[in-house]
């Protein structure tokens, strides 16, 4: 039973001018100019977010650039521990986003397909079985003997999207500004998550394409300054939207912006 | 933290397949392959023997070497897993970016690695030992060393399994610093250094080249007891050369500190792991 449940949740960022403070720099300003605590720049990421999805849901989240998006799906991998609110998910995780981080660059393809593939849980003998096809999917052929260190970024990106979308997700966290390589590997890669998207139990998908909103998901959320603007159906929300970013905040729409948000709604 | 445990053992495939990585890595185009785990102590050995087995071994280089030997093995895996462990965090950032692992992961990472390297270090030990030590197969000549480093031979095997709760308490020790290092270094970056001097201030003080009986016959007993690293020593060193188990004290006293440590480990993995993230 795959559950997601996010209570009054906030997420707020201290942002600090130098990144890390030595320990002789603390000392010495705390103990001469009694300021130890840095000004800090306080980023509210999310805050006051109430979301509930149940067994089945495809959610999808759009909004701005900035309005939180990344950071939701992080706080749903479990990434980022919310500073407010109760965050809780339970079902098995696969998270789609930042997937060529972490690779061991000195050892071989085969090999970060163990490590990778370890890491979402596998075991020894469920991977023997899946090991043949993610190689297979990624195509790369005799270049997984090399080291990964040798990889293009699209090789690389190949390889890390064929590991993690080999297991089979009760949730999946996609990030849908995922590039996946050359043209044959994307649709390729498209046709390998549309999969995904519909055996998983339940779904989050982080979109800028507002046609996947309205056609793969059945809730949809927008998101604002990280607090959730609008919730409802998919056509619901994403008119909302789009109605916002043509008419600026007017919510009535006129002709000149419906015409435009099908427009946008269609590249 | 029982639960931090759980979540470690989920992992162990993960973990094992990456200290396996870490130890091929290491010796990989290498011409000594895993004699350069050797090479340090053995060079430090060979140094410090040549320079003080007249000043503080009495002229007994056999029983000087080895006491060196077995010392500095015992050090160099305390010291290698703290300095080592506390870039735990920072090296593995971009799994911790990824993936909700414990994070005592990572720094088990390294020091089970380092502790595969000085267990090597351990077996030339006993091998030594067993051979140099009087009633090993080679008789000693010259005055003994002051705390009778007597026996040898099939003693210094016998002895093993006695010193393997030690070892293991040094690891878990070991294990527990590099986590607390870890988590002090995201935070701030200069602690590796103050570690590195640190490092260099506790091997003066610690007896590795030179006797504990050195010490107290001058009454700067407070050097031995104030320092936790004789206690590994006394667990671990003294029982192979000596031939005799560490007494039940010793070893209270040694589990005790290594809980101490684990109570802090899991202090500090509890008190800032839901705040690490935003600082790496």
């Amino acid at each position: 039973m795959a559950k997601i449940e996010l209570n009054d949740v906030g997420l707020t960022f201290t942002i600090r001018q130098n990144k890390h403070v030595t320990l002789k720099e603390y000392l010495v300003r705390g103990l001469l100019f009694k300021s130890v605590a840095q000004p800090g720049l306080s980023v509210r990421a999310l805050s006051g977010l109430t979301l509930r999805v149940a067994d089945g849901d495809r959610l999808g989240v759009i909004g701005h650039n900035g309005a939180g998006k990344s950071t939701l799906l992080k706080l749903l991998a479990g990434i980022y521990p919310p500073t407010a609110g109760v965050c809780a998910v339970e079902g098995r995780v696969c998270s789609l986003f930042d997937i060529t981080l972490g690779f061991e660059p000195e050892a071989s393809g085969w090999e970060n397909i163990t490590y990778r593939a370890y890491l979402q849980g596998e075991s020894p003998a469920s991977l023997k079985r899946k090991m043949a096809g993610i190689a297979e999917f990624s195509e790369l052929g005799d270049f997984l003997d090399v080291p990964v260190r040798y990889y293009s970024a699209g090789m690389m990106m190949r390889l890390a999207f064929s590991i993690a979308t080999a297991i089979e997700p009760e949730i999946l966290l996609i990030d849908e500004v995922l590039s996946t390589g050359d043209l044959s590997f994307h649709n390729k890669a498209k046709a390998r998550m549309a999969e995904m998207m519909s055996t998983a139990r339940m779904m989050v998908l982080v979109a800028h394409d507002l046609d996947t909103v309205r056609s793969v998901c059945n809730r949809a959320v927008w998101l604002q300054h990280g607090s959730i603007a609008r919730e409802g159906t998919p056509d619901e929300v994403v008119d909302a939207y789009v109605r916002s970013v043509n008419g600026g905040r007017d919510p009535s729409p006129h002709v000149g912006g419906v015409t435009a948000a099908t427009a946008l709604a269609a590249a | 933290m029982i639960q931090h445990l759980t979540a470690i053992w989920k992992y162990r495939h993960f973990l094992l397949a990456l200290i396996r990585l870490d130890l091929r890595l290491r010796y990989r185009r290498s011409v000594f392959g895993i004699g350069w785990s050797l090479l340090n102590p053995i060079a430090m050995t060979v140094v410090f023997c040549l320079v003080f087995s007249g000043l503080m071994g009495n002229g007994n280089w056999r029983a000087y070497s080895t006491y060196l030997l077995a010392g500095m093995a015992v050090w160099g895996f305390l010291r290698d897993s703290t300095l080592a462990g506390c870039r735990a965090l920072l090296a593995n950032e971009s799994y911790i970016r990824q993936s909700p692992l414990p994070f005592g992961l990572y720094t088990l990472r390294t020091v089970a690695g380092q502790a595969i390297h000085s267990l090597i270090a351990m077996a030339v030990v006993v091998v030594m030992a067993s051979a140099l030590l009087p009633g090993g197969l080679n008789i000693l000549q010259g005055p003994p060393l002051p705390s009778g480093l007597t026996p040898g031979g099939w003693r210094t095997f016998e002895m093993v399994p006695i010193v393997l709760p030690g070892l293991l308490l040094a690891f878990v020790a070991a294990w527990a610093v590099a986590t607390i290092m870890a988590f002090a270094n995201v935070y701030f970056q200069d602690t590796q250094h103050l570690l590195d001097v640190g490092a260099q201030i506790m091997f003066f003080l610690t007896p590795i080249i030179y006797e504990a009986d050195q010490l107290r016959s001058r009454g700067m007993n407070w050097v031995i007891d104030l320092n936790p690293v004789s206690l590994y020593l006394g667990l671990i060193r003294d029982p192979l050369l000596t031939g005799q188990a560490p007494s039940l004290t010793l070893f209270a006293q040694g589990a005790g500190f290594t809980a101490l440590l684990v109570g802090l480990a899991f202090g500090v993995v509890g008190w800032l792991q839901k705040r690490v993230i935003f600082h790496l």
